[in-house]
């Protein structure tokens, strides 16, 4: 079922994707740092909501629904193709480090508006939990294995995650909740947005979404060649045992039926 | 430092150097492909070995 | 013995250091601990702050018996046990070697966790040397005692589950005097804290001891 031959293609709409985030970027930090106004409550703290809840959208709605739409669709038999597998691999990798970083960020806006650097209200949570199983996700692709039975074994593991957050988040938000005695403030963002920061605001959604899509499409990039580099050793080592005229224990090399140019079930 | 700054500079500097990289391992990665892509003597030479990343 | 024990640990950490496994497995483990533990707790910043140091070292505890599990599979392989055992490399060495390997690597989470329990906890060491030199005295029982009983465990299928069954207990004596060391260092008794110290170290002296004697009879059980 695997592609006979990998061939990584380096699409230019993808170089284009990227120029335009990084000058979306920074524009957005340019705006986001000088032209902008500080807010009337919370002065110029508020600067750092133009990064941490792009970011976190990123981390959480962005990642989630590739990760978890690859993972569905490969273990969809109509739509089975390696592609979503890698797809979704990529986009686990990236959302990682967005996950972290909305940690970051988050931390970093909460130690002056909150007084400290954590608290476990439902979002960070969740966000922390989020990236501890991204951690073992990308531990257990990892794992040597034939690229199917690694990419059923991940699609498995992707969706349970796509299932847990939102339970985990739902949980930790009603502990929250109980705990406060009913009347429970989302210790939220709220800013009284003029028109400068409402563009910027959304500039920076956009900015951000457009460098998620580059990273997505490089890292994507780099699971094929390293699939492609896995599939060309195989086919040299496979070609060099039928060469030297020895019994091929094909078996024991990639633990499935004796074939040159491996067909994966 | 205030504290929109740090901010500001781990995101920035986070994503870049993720995003440098990136680049490199697709480097790297190519160049494997292409060195053991070459003729069956020369197709153990291939860098990237153990690991992948 | 020491030569031994220098050429098996650096063994045991070059492993460590190209399969990463420590860096992006156990690391996590300790601070899904951490989060697990925070959830069972409450969110109530006060009962948080309470209970970080006793948080630190469960967290530490769990994390040693993943330690000790990856210590012993190094070796599982077909023959390598035997391999080892036939080398001439005097079992006592093998045994601090593994033990000063694991220590490390504790060491290591150990700064990594108590940043952690800052961060997450709200919490600030006043005592520093206090919490260090608990932590020293700590590791070098936790993996003494752990690598032991790993090579008591080794060779049995049921081992996964056996080991923290076994020891897990062996080590409460660690974890209670470490979190009362560590809640000392918090509210900056040093007495109470130095009382509680003196506990660790009988500990660290036992399991070496028994550990280099024992070692050795030990293997050519399994």
């Amino acid at each position: 079922m695997s592609t006979p031959v990998l061939r990584p293609s380096r699409p230019r709409w993808l170089d284009a994707v990227g120029a335009l985030g990084v000058v979306a970027l920074g524009l957005t930090v340019w705006l986001g740092l000088w032209v902008t106004p500080p807010d009337a409550v919370q002065g110029n703290l508020a600067r750092l909501l133009y990064i941490h809840p792009p970011i976190a959208t990123v981390a959480l709605y962005w990642v989630g629904i590739v990760a978890a739409g690859g993972s569905l669709l490969y273990l969809w038999p109509r739509t089975r193709s390696l592609f979503w597998d890698r797809l979704a691999a990529s986009a686990v990798e990236v959302g990682a480090v967005f996950a972290a970083l909305t940690l970051v960020t988050g931390s970093l806006w909460g130690r002056p508006a909150w007084g400290t650097w954590w608290t476990w209200d439902a979002r960070l949570t969740s966000t922390a939990l989020l990236l501890l199983l991204e951690i073992g996700y990308l531990a257990l692709r990892r794992v040597p294995a034939d690229p199917a039975v690694r990419a059923r074994r991940c699609a498995v593991a992707a969706l349970l995650i796509a299932v847990d957050i939102p339970l985990v988040h739902f949980s930790v938000d009603w502990w929250n909740t109980l705990h406060q005695g009913g009347t429970f403030i989302d210790p939220g963002f709220k800013i009284h947005a003029s028109a400068s920061m409402s563009w910027t605001f959304l500039l920076a959604f956009v900015a951000f979404s457009l460098i998620f899509v580059w990273l997505l499409g490089v890292r994507y990039q780099v699971e094929v060649l390293q699939d492609a580099v896995g599939d060309q050793e195989l086919e040299v080592s496979l070609a060099e045992r039928w060469s030297e005229d020895t019994e091929l224990v094909g078996a024991d090399l990639v633990g499935q039926a004796p074939a040159p140019g491996g067909g994966a079930p | 430092m205030s504290y929109v700054d740090a901010g500001y500079a781990v995101a920035l500097t986070t994503l870049l150097v993720y995003a440098v990289s990136l680049i490199l391992r697709r480097r790297r990665w190519e160049r494997a492909l292409r060195v053991s892509e070459a003729p069956a003597t020369g197709g153990h030479d291939a860098p990237a070995r153990g690991e992948r990343s | 013995m020491w030569h031994d024990a220098l050429l098996v640990a650096g063994k045991d950490l070059r492993i460590e250091v190209r399969s990463r496994v420590a860096l992006w497995q156990v690391v996590p483990f300790a601070f899904l601990v951490l989060v697990l533990l925070a959830l069972a707790i409450g969110p109530d910043q006060a009962s948080l702050r309470h209970a970080a140091p006793g948080i630190f070292w469960v967290a530490l505890l769990f994390s040693t018996v993943l330690a000790i599990q990856r210590s012993v599979a190094v070796e599982s392989g077909e023959g390598t046990r035997d391999g080892l055992r036939l080398s001439g490399i005097d079992p006592a060495g093998i045994f601090l070697g593994k033990a000063a390997a694991v220590g490390l690597q504790l060491l290591a989470l150990q700064l990594v966790l108590w940043a952690g329990v800052t961060f997450l906890f709200d919490v600030r060491v006043h005592v520093v040397w206090l919490a260090v030199t608990a932590s020293l005295l700590a590791t070098i029982g936790l993996a003494a005692a752990g690598v032991l009983y790993g090579a008591l465990s080794a060779g049995l299928r049921v081992r996964d589950t056996l080991l923290p069954l076994l020891v897990l207990p062996v080590l409460a004596p660690v974890l209670l005097a470490g979190s009362k060391v560590w809640e000392a260092a918090l509210s900056g008794s040093v007495s109470s804290g130095t009382q509680w110290l003196k506990i660790l170290v009988p500990f660290a002296v036992i399991y070496l001891v028994v550990g280099i004697v024992l070692y050795g009879p030990l293997q050519e059980a399994t």
